[in-house]
């Protein structure tokens, strides 16, 4: 149905939401039937430059025990200046400052338009952003110039009143002592030895009563305009002398015999900094910036030994239980990143080397606090150079877009309840009536807190229909859900995005067709693929195929019309008809199938899955595939061999990737030399289209994907040719000789094989 | 003014490296001319793939050119010229841009924040503008950079202190090898400049008499 498209884009343009189902079976058996279950993609922070923030505290439901936000869904009494909750139905007062509020002269949050709407508060004193850089020294030559640089540059981009830091590490780890004058000192650790957050901050001096900057609670004393310790300075006042620094630093001095790795004592670096931060400036947006060019080989945290003949864990090796050093390496890290989580400071990791570094056992650092991950083959590459970059993105305000230490509360009406949040956040334990037994992803509470997000980071959060089957439909035939997030915004403004949304409920039975055509295929299919990667961590992959098929099978069933013992009558409404295809491309990709990956480029791939909006999600399930051609404009086609003709350019996008194919003959027509003549000046514009729409795509996506340039029998193909639906492939070539489209040399299942 | 250029990526280092943005081209952000590419097409419910309906591929023959152009016919055009075709380098200077169009409003602005600034700063200041001075003369600098400077120093004469500042900010990320030694020292005197009391700082006098004495004073000093 049209108009269900539209409103499903409208609210999520409006409101950052893309629910599975948009009208609600209204009891607990019912929803369980529907297979997917109720959920929805929920975007905190969306971008919404329509949207002025106000300037006052919201108001809130007065029963301790519910604490709502006002919004449009909630009844008013003008007159009597009274409002009822919607979630609790408590009747409030409205506070003086409300006095002349009438039916004509609403407050923003009544409105409906304004069902999200942003207020600034303030809260206590603003602390400045922190960036403290945790640089490795064993890197080549070429690439600790080029890192170096980049840092330097990063120097530019930061606000000036933002404090940044810097710690080095190789065999030792050296916390850099930022001042204006005089000779720089460092304090140096060993790497082999784990210390405590305590002893950590004894021996860095922050512990002494004598100094008022190093209280746990970060006091502004009158007349100071900022506060910052000997390790953390503001940019406007260090950025000479931390360049100077930066441009002196050294690769590590210890030399490397051959057939070893360089002693890398990553684990202790990251402790020391996150003790740092915790000493000094908890509970403030801060971001620790691991670069490392290799995996960690020494200390708490390592992840395989100094000799190059013991490789680097594979997933072989993983599921042989061979992998030594993985689970230590994963607790230190883990270990981290809770206690990261808990100051409210995130960590990235810029990882740029040719073989593994470690970010299967370190990916935890980075998904449980909101921080980035980037992966790449070395610091001087343009993709590392450039996503470095897009870090220090502004928005249309000027602003950065990054924001920190979100809360987010999720409330529902009484017949939900929350089942559990996927996405880059950890759990703040709040019980509560919203609260299901379900465990869905990161579950048992109604609160998360997501340590560093940006306008594009999305929750996966599901619910529980907790109504008793046959039981009325509640009064009002709406179910409502309020989303509350607290945060840090980039200018130091503490802000407080208030999400309120609601649906109708639906008898399963005699409305069917309403649920069924409210359907959103698209954020069922990243909802599901959510769970299936979250499976994956823990369980067998085999064993979550399994249950993917399961649900799809059960899916089916439940809303495809089909005449028994005939399987070519089956067919599946509108609604429904992309979902098979998203099982199908979902069940073949790195997120669910480690073949041909690394452990840490499964990593990679999945914390990038787990974090985006919608749109990129699904394009990363199922790229997206565009042809060129002289027979029109540019047409999105079926990931499909099928796609692949001669006379076509295709434009594949799997968000990882840029991949640019010429068939074969573009190919020899561009070989040829065509697009130089006057006279085929099409085809020279031919050419050229897709390159300028990847470049659209490659100007604003984070992180920079890979751009791959390949045409019919290059080497380079196999990116477009491993993706595509190989309906036809060397088994099944048309017995008539013919053939439409290149034949895939594969033995995998085709998208219509049957039984 | 900021320069908007693609450079390939670096093949060497990094495999399938994509390619780099110029500064002015990131933060303009992506032109809205074309639709995004975000629809799919539907796997056709029959079972069988959609047959294409151009001609069947058949073999290895040796094909004839491509469709002539003609008026109507051909893809549509994305319109504006886009950087990631392989342009030459913009206009080329018509004027070689002195050093002493560069330096003198620089150090002018220095000695205007003397009072103000501590010594150390002044300084370290002072001897990055040499490091700037070293490098030109000795042609390190390449057309380009050269060329932002001058266009930098205009916006500080003109007291645009952000557009000033976003120049810096251009050269830093574009031509970060060129620049990084002297640059924050310019990041700096932008940054020190701006913060001057209003009115206190000297008038721009545009006589080169007092440009040579200050060049000549600073300079007796590095």
């Amino acid at each position: 149905m049209a108009t269900y498209l539209e409103f499903i884009q409208q609210n999520e343009e409006r409101d950052g939401i893309r629910f599975s189902w948009n009208v609600w079976p209204s009891s607990r058996l019912e929803a369980t039937r529907m297979v997917v279950p109720l959920a929805c993609l929920f975007t905190p922070l969306k971008e919404r430059p329509d949207l002025p923030p106000v300037q006052y505290e919201p108001v809130l439901c007065s029963r301790p025990t519910c604490k709502a936000v006002l919004n449009p869904l909630c009844q008013v009494d003008y007159r009597a200046k009274l409002w009822a909750c919607n979630f609790c139905f408590q009747r409030n007062q409205f506070p003086p400052a409300y006095a002349g509020i009438s039916e004509v002269n609403q407050p923003a949050e009544l409105m409906p338009q304004f069902s999200t709407i942003e207020y600034i508060v303030q809260r206590g004193p603003q602390t400045p952003l922190i960036f403290l850089y945790v640089v490795d020294t064993c890197l080549e030559e070429e690439d600790l110039q080029a890192l170096k640089e980049s840092l330097q540059m990063s120097l530019s981009l930061l606000p000036p009143d933002a404090l940044v830091g810097l710690i080095t590490f190789g065999r030792m780890v050296q916390v850099h002592e930022l001042s204006c004058e005089g000779i720089s000192k460092s304090y140096v650790f060993r790497g082999t030895k784990d210390l405590t957050a305590k002893q950590i901050q004894d021996m860095l001096g922050l512990t002494k009563p004598a100094m008022s900057t190093q209280q746990a609670r970060p006091v502004q004393p009158q007349g100071q305009p900022f506060i910052s310790s000997r390790f953390l300075q503001p940019v406007h006042k260090i950025d000479m002398n931390l360049t100077d620094l930066l441009g002196e630093l050294q690769r590590d001095p210890w030399p490397v015999t051959q057939g070893k790795r360089p002693l890398r004592s990553t684990g202790v670096a990251l402790s020391i900094a996150v003790g740092l931060l915790e000493g000094t400036f908890p509970n403030t947006g801060a971001r620790i910036m691991l670069f490392t060019g290799g995996p960690p080989t020494q200390g708490p945290g390592m992840v395989v030994g100094d000799e190059l003949k013991v490789p680097i864990r594979s997933w072989h090796d993983i599921e042989k239980d061979n992998a030594r050093f993985m689970k230590k390496a994963i607790k230190h890290y883990e270990m981290l990143a809770n206690r990261t989580a808990t100051n409210g400071h995130c960590i990235d990791i810029y990882a740029c080397a040719l073989d593994q570094t470690g970010l299967q056992e370190m990916k935890c650092c980075a998904n449980l606090t909101g921080g980035h991950m980037v992966m790449g083959d070395s610091f001087n590459t343009s993709l590392f150079k450039q996503t470095f970059q897009r870090v220090f993105s502004k928005d249309f305000n000027g602003d950065f877009r990054m924001a920190f230490g979100a809360t987010l509360d999720v409330k529902t009406s009484r017949e939900l309840k929350i089942s559990g949040a996927i996405g880059p956040c950890i759990s703040l334990n709040v019980k509560g009536p919203c609260v299901s037994e379900n465990e869905y992803g990161i579950s048992g509470t109604s609160q998360w807190k997501i340590c560093s997000l940006d306008p594009t980071t999305t929750l996966g959060i599901y619910f529980e229909v907790v109504n008793q089957h046959n039981a009325p439909i509640p009064q009002g035939g709406r179910g409502a859900i309020q989303f509350v997030t607290q945060y840090q915004h980039s200018s130091t403004q503490r802000r407080i995005r208030v999400t309120t949304v609601a649906r109708s409920w639906a008898d399963a039975q005699n409305q069917f067709q309403h649920i069924e055509a409210a359907f959103d295929q698209e954020a069922a299919a990243v909802l599901m693929a959510r769970l299936g990667v979250f499976r994956a961590e823990s369980e067998e992959g085999p064993d979550v195929l399994r249950w993917l098929d399961r649900q799809l099978i059960r899916l089916c069933q439940k809303f495809g019309q089909y005449n028994k013992e005939d399987p070519s009558s089956f067919r599946l409404s509108d609604s429904f008809s992309l979902y098979p295809q998203f099982m199908f491309h979902l069940r073949r990709s790195p997120f669910l199938q480690v073949f041909n990956n690394s452990p840490d480029e499964s990593s990679y791939y999945r914390h990038h899955f787990a974090r985006q909006d919608l749109t990129q999600s699904l394009i990363m399930i199922q790229p997206i595939l565009y042809s060129y051609s002289f027979h029109g404009p540019p047409e999105p086609v079926l990931l499909d061999s099928s796609s692949i003709l001669a006379d076509r350019i295709l434009l594949m996008d799997t968000f990882f990737q840029i991949v640019i194919y010429l068939g074969e003959t573009i190919a020899q027509w561009r070989k040829a030399g065509y697009q130089d003549m006057p006279e085929y000046e099409n085809f020279k514009h031919l050419l050229q289209a897709p390159l300028d729409d990847a470049q659209d795509i490659m100007q604003t996506r984070f992180p920079m994907p890979r751009y791959i340039n390949t045409e019919h029998g290059g080497s380079q193909a196999r990116f477009l040719l491993s993706k595509v639906n190989p309906s036809q492939t060397h088994n099944n070539l048309y017995p008539w000789g013919q053939e439409s489209g290149a034949p895939i040399l594969t033995d995998d299942v085709s998208l219509q094989a049957r039984p | 003014m900021a320069e908007l250029y693609v450079k390939p990526g670096n093949k060497d280092r990094g495999w399938n490296d994509p390619p780099q943005f110029s500064y002015g081209l990131q933060t303009q952000g992506s032109s809205h001319k074309r639709t995004p590419l975000t629809k799919r097409v539907a796997a056709p419910q029959d079972g069988s793939p959609k047959v294409p309906t151009s001609e069947p591929f058949t073999g290895t023959p040796p094909v004839g050119p491509p469709p002539l152009l003609t008026k109507t016919t051909g893809p549509p055009l994305g319109g504006n010229s886009s950087p990631l075709r392989v342009e030459p380098a913009s206009s080329s200077v018509t004027c070689e841009t002195m050093l002493e169009d560069v330096l003198g409003p620089l150090e002018q602005a220095l000695e205007d924040c003397r009072a103000h600034t501590q010594k150390q700063i002044f300084d370290d200041i002072s001897r990055r503008l040499a490091l700037l001075q070293g490098q030109w003369k000795s042609e390190k600098l390449s057309v380009p950079v050269r060329k932002r400077m001058a266009l930098l120093v205009q916006e500080l004469r003109n007291h645009n202190w952000d557009g000033a500042d976003d120049i810096h900010r251009s050269l830093m990320v574009d031509h970060v090898t060129e620049v990084s030694q002297w640059m924050v020292g310019v990041k700096r005197l932008i940054a020190e400049r701006r913060s001057l009391p209003s009115g206190e700082a000297a008038e721009e006098k545009p006589t080169t008499t007092e440009e040579n004495e200050v060049i000549s004073s600073l300079s007796a000093t590095l």
